[in-house]
């Protein structure tokens, strides 16, 4: 009797248990975080974006990670400058939404307009800042964009503006719909997120035919679920689970850990102080210790496979007694170096931030610093993060994170070191001036003016504590055959994924 | 009876009330949700239109007029990171905690009742000191902990049971085994105390005396008078669970509520967290009734 309920538990288990793979093409995927909303808008938050972005919703252009090429078409087939204020974009054709209807330019009009418009709070227009921007129709198949100032970097901005049909009313949706090669046939909150390969797609059919997409918030069950077949792909696992060199793929993620440091403020307005507290730093110790092998040490704050990284600017080298000694000579001069400074961080803000604010603190002290390190959740974090900074706490230096994988400085430099940046600790003429300059440069001239930007900062005005390029994990399942970049945190896109 | 419901009712609705005062205050002391759900550089028109269109230009106590006022028609407001109704996507999530909450506590219940009644008769004996070790390992045991050890064992190691989610009858395995533990290990020890003292009182002795057999002692005299203590112990744990056993929703991908008063906490989705604490305060409420009456019926001095 035992034996019979025994071997009917296991054969119930074994049913219970087998990964429901419909067919061959079907893969599941483990994210981190649940979508609040589908909006194609806000493809650029990365929990949309890795679902949505090329798979739903496509753009005009994209920018190559994988190949190299920069920037390649996508639902336009080329582009042209027209004069400096103006770029014309020939549109694909015979292409179709997923819910039949035709492409056209009145759709890449309406879709600019959507996320440019104050009715909602769209991502895009972020990257839009500073500069007016006029979409026109010119015929079926061709649009011109103009803007003011000129944008020479406009096809690359545009691979963030996701196209939607003309009908999309103005309001945030849960059923997005798009000319990608799959479409949303589940969404039950909480739980999982069905897209589904649509017929009809203008490209080739990818080799993914369905993807499931579950949530969980612990590293460790992502990791798991792969390692059981429960999933095939967990993006952002920690490092302490990537054990499996199978399986795990490391690379870097476009992340960049940094302290601002705010140059009004006494101490640090003085830059032998700011040039101390870069010399305090061991960086080498973190890495392969509380910081994951692979790390990179960080001279910008973007990482090195952006336009116009300078190779030629080092990291500071480690050197307290250095530190001690120029903190001496600003304490001479009358600098108040001995007053107490906040060093805030955000708890959660990457897997090892809670040693690698102590070992800082304790570096700082030993260099002579009077350092007082503090915590605070997101919210609170961000009240610091972003002007007006509060002006009643004391002098204090903030460690973050800053994400660009978009392969130009334009979405970093201005919002984290010019004047007016909503997140810089900076105002500086000559900087305010080389971002102007090459915000509006085109090919090697904006290369070389990022390059001296990058290198004036780093060297010369000593403008924050720039620590590393950090390292994500990505477990991928037997089953598949695909390879992560630097992209893999912002977007997934499916037709990437093959099979063994 | 009828007036002492009326009278817990009452009592009830005054906390109730003191309730949705104090979380109204409490979450908007947490700060504006205007920082999160616009991008960082998000220009200062955004930020006043965001602010506007959600009622956050108000001063605090005209939102708290209109909050007061939706409430008694029982609207919530939307979830501003959902973009729809806030009662919604409680009442969507509040089942899954409920079935957790009750599948948990029954098993606790029943288990915790026979393992504590048996090693209270037997004190010092083999089985009551086993019981006592593995109650106290239960109940001083981190769920996280377990729960993780549960995968990497059940999950991983044997490949049994699945790591997480939710679809078939296995899924539940895990989770209801590890929100076990606590309760089953406190209740243990407070069923084992109350029914040595119920044991060695003088109606059981005179039972004994009578030559009534064990199992009607222990299960019929003693237990009806050593439950008081032990209810009051079940309320408390059954009322933890209901508010959301929110570490394990989170570490099993469960999609109840406690899972969401987190997401929504940290979101500052705040239509969604007081429909959370409404829907979750009520069902306590509730509890907390049929607990006394409970209470009312094993002794009848408290029906007076």
């Amino acid at each position: 009797m035992i034996t019979k309920t025994l071997a009917l538990g296991a054969a119930l288990a074994a049913t219970g248990l087998t990964p429901l793979y419909a067919a061959e093409g079907d893969i599941r995927v483990v994210l981190s975080e649940e979508l609040d909303l589908m909006e194609p808008c806000m493809a650029t938050r990365s929990n949309i974006g890795r679902v949505i972005l090329q798979n739903i919703n496509e753009t005009l252009t994209e920018y190559d990670t994988r190949g190299g090429q920069g920037v390649i078409p996508r639902l336009a087939t080329s582009w042209e400058q027209m004069d400096d204020a103006t770029w014309r974009f020939n549109l694909r054709q015979g292409v179709t939404f997923s819910d039949g209807s035709t492409f056209d330019a009145a759709d890449v009009k309406h879709s600019f307009d959507r996320a440019m418009s104050d009715q909602l709070s769209c991502e895009t227009p972020r990257y839009f800042g500073g500069m007016t921007i006029k979409a026109t129709v010119v015929d079926e198949n061709t649009i011109d964009f103009t803007t003011d100032p000129a944008q020479p970097i406009l096809p690359l901005l545009l691979s963030l503006v996701t196209i939607v049909p003309e009908e999309t009313p103005m309001e945030f949706t849960r059923e997005p719909i798009g000319t990608g090669p799959y479409e949303l046939t589940e969404w039950t909150p909480g739980q999982r997120i069905v897209l589904t390969q649509r017929d009809g797609y203008w490209g080739d059919a990818p080799a993914v035919t369905s993807a499931t997409y579950l949530f969980r918030s612990d590293p460790s069950v992502r990791a798991a679920m792969v390692a059981t077949g429960e999933a095939d792909l967990a993006p952002s696992i920690a490092d302490i689970d990537a054990t499996n060199p199978d399986t795990d793929f490391s690379y870097l993620n476009s992340e960049t850990v940094y302290i601002r440091l705010d140059h009004s403020v006494a101490p640090m307005n003085d830059v032998r102080v700011r040039k101390a507290l870069n010399m305090a730093i061991d960086r080498e110790a973190f890495i392969g210790t509380v910081m994951a092998e692979g790390t990179e040490l960080a001279t910008a704050l973007v990482p090195p496979t952006t336009l116009g990284w300078n190779p030629d600017v080092q990291v500071p080298e480690y050197d307290p007694e250095g530190a001690r000694a120029l903190l001496e000579e600003a304490r001479a001069d009358g600098v108040d170096v001995d007053q107490q400074i906040k060093l805030i961080a955000r708890t959660g803000n990457f897997p090892a931030v809670t040693e690698v604010g102590e070992a800082l603190q304790q570096m700082m002290t030993d260099a002579g610093f009077n350092i007082d390190l503090q915590f605070y959740e997101v919210a609170e974090h961000e009240q610091f993060y972003s002007k007006p900074y509060p002006t009643n706490v004391g002098p204090y230096m903030l460690m973050a994170m800053h994400d660009n994988d978009k392969g130009d400085p334009v979405f970093t430099m201005f919002f984290k070191y010019a004047s007016e940046g909503r997140q810089s600790g900076v105002s500086d003429p000559k900087v305010d001036d080389l971002i102007a300059r090459a915000s509006a440069a085109t090919d090697d001239e904006r290369a070389a003016l990022w390059s001296e930007l990058i290198a004036y900062l780093h060297d010369d005005i000593q403008a924050d504590a720039l620590l590393f390029h950090t390292v994500g994990f990505t477990r991928v399942g037997s089953r598949l055959d695909f390879t992560p970049t630097i992209a893999t945190n912002s977007q997934l896109q499916l037709s990437q994924i093959g099979f063994k | 009876m009828l007036h002492f419901l009326r009278k817990r009712g009452l009592a009830s609705l005054i906390s109730l009330i003191g309730l949705v005062v104090l979380v109204f205050f409490l979450t908007r002391l947490t700060g504006d949700p205007t920082d999160l759900f616009l991008p960082i550089d998000a220009s200062q028109e955004m930020r006043d239109q965001f602010r506007e269109i959600n009622g956050l230009n108000d001063p605090l106590i005209v939102q708290f007029g209109y909050y007061i006022g939706d409430l008694v028609r029982f609207d919530f407001g939307e979830s501003l990171r959902q973009a729809r109704p806030a009662m919604d996507v409680v009442l969507e999530a509040f089942p899954w905690t409920l079935q957790l909450a009750l599948i948990t506590m029954t098993l606790v219940t029943v288990s915790a009742i026979v393992v504590g009644s048996l090693a209270a008769f037997n004190v010092g004996g083999p089985f009551d000191r086993f019981a006592s070790f593995v109650s106290l390992i239960g109940a001083s045991a981190p769920d996280f902990w377990m729960a993780i050890v549960g995968i990497v064992v059940f999950a991983v190691g044997f490949g049994w049971l699945p790591t997480s989610g939710t679809g078939t009858v296995w899924h539940w395995v895990l989770p209801v085994a590890v929100l076990f533990i606590r309760p089953f290990g406190l209740i243990v020890q407070v069923v084992r105390g109350s029914m040595i003292s119920a044991l060695s009182s003088a109606y059981v002795k005179t039972a004994r005396a009578k030559g009534v057999k064990s199992r009607p002692i222990i299960f019929v005299h003693a237990l009806r008078n050593a439950m008081l203590p032990v209810i009051t112990v079940i309320g408390d744990q059954a009322a933890a669970l209901l508010n959301g056993a929110v570490v394990i929703e989170t570490i099993f991908g469960f999609p109840g509520v406690g899972k969401l008063m987190i997401d929504s906490i940290m979101a500052r989705d705040f239509n969604v967290v007081l429909a959370a604490i409404m829907v979750t305060a009520l069902a306590i409420f509730l509890m907390n009734i049929l607990i006394d009456l409970a209470y009312a019926a094993l002794d009848p001095r408290i029906r007076h």
